[in-house]
């Protein structure tokens, strides 16, 4: 496929490029997920599932998540292995791009963030922060298909 | 360290669909091999990583002066790009790129085509450009520009079937890259014209 998606959150359209996404993360993912010891333990999936979210509240939410992954985690994923860090910077970068598009929609009011979406990222801050800042970070990198998975 | 080494000049981009190259001036030292190593930094990192510099593995201690950064160039944010050289122990200081490099202002040729008469079925072949390219292809009963007919296509695998066409008049196609990452499209490749001929096929 020609590599870019466009979504449709409400009056929200963004257009991103999954498969390059995909495919930075698919590179580095046994890599990543191996360094991760408590495989029991989930960031975006305890308790309850992305998919629990209500429709209105998927743009709100999965703008808090590319905030999350910009601001929190990828910085905190620095590895000994320069292949690895090459490609979480080219997934850092684009979820960047995303972040300002869903930004946009944010600022205006396209984005709106209700109850639930508000309760469920703070779950997952919760999640995020009960563990030691590297775990938690290289957990959430290695849940990154959960997301991509959910989003599409 | 002994910085006396020039750094490399004439750092510049050559990006065309997409595919991105780094180059830059050779470093002269009489008698001695000169050696390049590359690095990049994305927008994330300038804000959200200490402005921290990631090197490019395939382009470190190279002696060619150029280096293909398409896989890293992989999201339509603005990147910094430096070389430096090294001849033994010397080492010279960066050579930055001036100003950013964003991959949306790579240059889109046209497409490579060719348009097939298979008896009375107008069929297209495109050149495969990679996962990033879908192609608008544009056909007509030549005369009748006015009726013009389009197909996006997005997988460039086999050949492309338009339409069928009627004995007798000439059927005409042109096509143009388009990239969804960038929101670009190339300008449109030379018309080629064909002809049904019963069963057998005709290039003109």
């Amino acid at each position: 496929t020609a590599g870019n998606k466009i979504f449709h959150f409400g009056s929200c359209r963004i257009s991103v490029s999954v498969t390059e996404i995909r495919s930075g993360f698919a590179a580095i993912k046994a890599n990543i997920q191996a360094r991760d010891p408590i495989r029991t333990l989930s960031i975006l999936s305890y308790p309850h599932s992305l998919h629990k979210v209500k429709s209105s509240d998927r743009c709100c939410i999965t703008y808090q998540l590319f905030n999350f992954y910009v601001d929190k985690v990828f910085k905190h994923c620095k590895t000994e292995d320069s292949y690895v860090n090459r490609k979480i910077s080219s997934i850092a970068n684009s979820f960047l791009s995303v972040k300002r598009k869903l930004g946009q929609c944010h600022e205006q009011n396209k984005c709106m963030c209700g109850q639930e979406s508000t309760e469920k990222f703070k779950q997952i801050l919760a999640n995020y922060e009960g563990l030691n800042v590297t775990s938690a970070a290289i957990k959430s990198l290695g849940e990154l298909d959960i997301l991509l998975d959910w989003m599409e | 360290e002994d910085a006396l080494l020039p750094a490399p000049q004439n750092i510049s981009i050559l990006s065309t669909n997409m595919k991105h190259f780094l180059t830059w001036s050779p470093v002269i030292v009489q008698g001695e091999t000169v050696r390049y190593s590359v690095e990049f930094q994305g927008e994330y990192e300038r804000e959200y990583a200490n402005e921290s510099w990631i090197p490019i593995c395939e382009c470190s201690l190279i002696t060619a002066t150029v280096c293909n950064i398409t896989e890293d160039i992989s999201a339509t944010v603005a990147y910094n790009l430096r070389v430096r050289a090294d001849v033994g122990a010397r080492r010279s200081e960066w050579g930055t790129l001036k100003g950013f490099f964003n991959r949306i202002t790579t240059s889109l040729t046209p497409p490579l085509m060719k348009v097939i008469a298979d008896g009375y079925h107008l069929l297209v072949e495109l050149e495969d450009m990679g996962p990033a390219f879908q192609f608008c292809v544009l056909y007509w009963k030549k005369g009748q520009e006015s009726r013009m007919q389009q197909k996006v296509v997005k997988e460039v695998g086999s050949v492309v079937h338009l339409d069928t066409m009627e004995a007798g008049p000439e059927y005409c196609v042109k096509a143009q890259t388009y990239v969804e990452a960038i929101n670009r499209s190339s300008s449109f490749s030379q018309t080629q014209c064909v002809r049904a001929q019963g069963g057998r096929s005709m290039w003109l």
